[in-house]
């Protein structure tokens, strides 16, 4: 079944191509709203919003297939768009055009929940059908971004239930802002694993873990902020070690989800995770989640590729997929309304 | 080695590219100040217009090349030699067409002997982008660089540095330390009747104080028959309780879900809106919002990172009832928390 997906939650303008779990094509635009991730596209496009440039990117995700006669609006089986949550505007832009397309070539429209696509994400496959991973529920899941923290029961497909989920800041975004608070500038995380990774990625400092006496699966970065700000604020600047403190905020951050985690394994007896969301790009982390899971012989599945980690389309496809098959369809396009804060 | 330096050099001097080994992956040199030489790499690597290449260089260039402030320069020094790419304003000393639309450049000091003895040398910035052609993979070696190349691209080559297969390090990190171009809030830009101060213990007691304020400006605006939306603008240091005092406000209204909306900007939950304007670094990203649209009477907004609603706070003015909270840290365990009215 083909379909062209669209995910317009953040940023980010992306449309996809897929079959089943197969990726035919997957086109990201960057730079929306916050066109500073430099060196990414031609600014002077990426000035625009994205309705400007929404078309180009469906145009370019169907050439990208290369089979014209293969694929083609006409060709395409389903259109699925990301419904929430995110940000009300951008997610209204991706929303219109998924209408627009399911009425003026007739096609059925799927809803997806961005969240679904993340969890999804270690199961999405290339054109070439790798990684031939099977599912064999019930999975841990865990959402780790720069606007998510979810821990997930992902019973089966697309069965989920939220056992737990950040009170404030998303651990993506906690690592960004130390950045932020260490002069690193944006975006913070990748520069934080890097200088972390230098420093041998120890622990110098031991700043608080926060909520790992709580006894539910809820994260709170917001405390770790604190403590962290009040330490440079009573350093002397010049003695101030960027790399021993990137490596210890990070260890503060990285230990909390991995306990965390331990908890979850604990209390659901699940031994099997997936793990989807832009932090778990980071090695040190992949890393600490395979020695956890090793201690409870059970098995950790990130996403294969790394534009899977970031927001993308291709997972929104992939799950809409599944949706097809069980003929879950949008009943009103019309009525179809962008849900922010919706949640799994 | 010296050899291998002297070589390149005089290829750079006279307008040419060479592929040239990098601390990451192998790199196409041009002199970065040679207009020519540039027009010619963008051309060779078909590489869209306005996108920006960053450049070698060293220390002792740095500062001719990018403004620098002295909490950067701290950084920097720390930092690099590094395998980082800073961006930082440009002096504009070297060609313009490397610099990105903002003005911006990309600067690289690596940790790799051989680029830092052609710079100290060469006195000048080369550009240090990959020598792999746009959207195709890095190239670690010689040979499956070469193979991609068409026989046109092969002769604009000059030169070729075969350091054999590099070790696969990763491309190097972006690290934008750009100050954001946005208006900041000045005090008296808007004028208000009555300041009230408490003080914070804890999360519940923030909490408690928001749901003060709201409940008794509702009623004030509805005493008034004020058809207008209310307008928080929260202003306080990271990890204050600028969205602690948020979820005061949410919860006194029913709403419960309400966490840190840094990533997308801004959350919607029914009429009530909340904002985080701390990654907005250009005004230009306001006009996207299209807050205007939501200064609709009976909701309620909320902005953190209040300070940089300069640019929209004469619109703010216009249309709501603004409510001006400023956060401080007493110490790690108290706040306070200043209500202007």
């Amino acid at each position: 079944m083909l379909i062209l997906a669209i995910d317009t939650s953040c940023d980010e303008t992306s449309v996809a191509i897929t079959d089943g779990r197969k990726v035919l094509s997957n086109v990201i635009y960057s730079q929306v709203l916050l066109h500073k991730k430099w060196g990414g596209v031609v600014p002077s496009i990426a000035k625009r919003a994205h309705e400007e440039r929404i078309d180009f990117v469906v145009e370019e995700a169907l050439r990208k297939v290369g089979n014209k006669n293969f694929c083609s609006l006409q060709n395409i089986d389903a259109i699925a768009v990301t419904q929430g949550p995110g940000l009300a505007v951008a997610l209204e832009v991706g929303i219109k055009k998924a209408k627009e397309l399911a009425k003026k070539y007739n096609k059925k429209l799927i809803s997806v929940n961005h969240l679904e696509g993340h969890l999804y994400s270690p199961f999405v496959q290339n054109s070439q059908s790798n990684p031939k991973i099977d599912f064999k529920f019930p999975y841990l899941g865990l959402i780790i971004s720069g606007g998510h923290t979810e821990f997930v029961i992902f019973k089966n497909h697309l069965e989920y239930e939220v056992i737990g989920s950040t009170l404030d800041d998303a651990a993506g975004e906690a690592l960004d802002k130390a950045a932020k608070l260490l002069g690193l500038g944006y975006p913070g995380g990748p520069m934080i694993e890097r200088l972390a990774k230098e420093a041998g990625n120890k622990d110098f400092h031991n700043f608080p873990r926060p909520m790992l006496k709580s006894n539910d699966l809820n994260f709170s970065f917001s405390g770790l902020k604190t403590s962290f700000y009040y330490f440079l604020k009573n350093q002397p600047h010049f003695t101030l070690r960027v790399k021993e403190l990137s490596s210890s905020f990070q260890e503060a951050v990285f230990d909390t989800l991995i306990k965390k985690t331990e908890k979850a394994i604990k209390q659901t007896k699940i031994n099997r995770l997936v793990i989807g969301g832009g932090v778990i790009a980071n090695m040190r982390l992949r890393k600490l989640f395979r020695d956890l899971i090793k201690k409870y012989q059970g098995e950790v599945l990130f996403p294969s590729y790394k534009y899977l980690t970031g927001d993308n389309a291709a997972m929104i496809g992939v799950v809409a997929g599944f949706k097809a098959k069980k003929g879950l369809f949008v009943k009103d396009i019309d009525e179809l309304d962008r849900l922010p804060r919706w949640s799994l | 080695m010296k050899d291998i330096i002297n070589k390149t050099i005089n290829v750079l001097e006279n307008g040419g590219l060479v592929i040239f080994p990098s601390d990451t992956v192998y790199g196409l040199l041009c002199d970065a100040t040679n207009e020519e030489a540039v027009k010619k790499l963008i051309q060779f690597k078909n590489r869209p217009p306005g996108k920006a290449i960053s450049v070698f260089c060293d220390f002792n260039l740095l500062n001719e090349l990018v403004k620098i402030t002295k909490g950067q320069e701290k950084i920097i020094k720390e930092i690099l030699p590094g395998p980082f790419t800073i961006i930082l304003p440009s002096k504009h000393k070297v060609c313009k067409l490397l610099e990105s639309e903002k003005g911006t450049l990309g600067i690289r000091i690596p940790k790799y002997q051989l680029i830092n003895q052609l710079i100290q040398r060469y006195k000048k910035p080369v550009t240090a982008t990959s020598a792999n052609l746009a959207n195709r993979p890095s190239r670690y070696s010689i040979k499956t660089l070469l193979n991609e190349l068409s026989g046109k691209q092969r002769q604009m080559i000059d030169l070729v540095i075969d350091f054999g297969q590099l070790p696969r390090n990763k491309p190097s990190t972006v690290v934008d330390l750009t100050q954001p171009n946005v208006k900041i809030l000045r005090q008296g830009d808007v004028v208000f009747s009555e300041t009230k101060t408490f003080l914070s213990k804890s999360v519940d007691k923030t909490k408690s104080i928001a749901r003060g304020v709201i409940l008794s400006e509702a009623k004030n605006l509805a005493k008034r028959k004020l058809n207008k939306p209310l307008i928080f603008i929260i202003e306080g240091e990271m990890g204050v309780g600028k969205t602690v005092f948020v979820k005061g406000i949410g919860e006194s209204l029913g709403i419960k879900n309400i966490i840190s909306p840094t990533f997308v900007i801004y959350y919607e939950y029914g009429n009530f809106y909340h904002f985080d304007l701390y990654q907005i670094e250009d005004k230009e990203e306001f006009k996207h919002l299209k807050i205007d649209k939501l200064l609709k009477p009976k909701n309620i907004l909320c902005f953190e990172w209040g300070e940089k609603a300069g640019e929209i706070i004469d619109l703010l003015k216009s249309k709501g009832k603004i409510i001006y909270v400023k956060m401080e840290y007493v110490n790690e365990k108290e706040r306070e928390i200043k209500i202007n009215i």
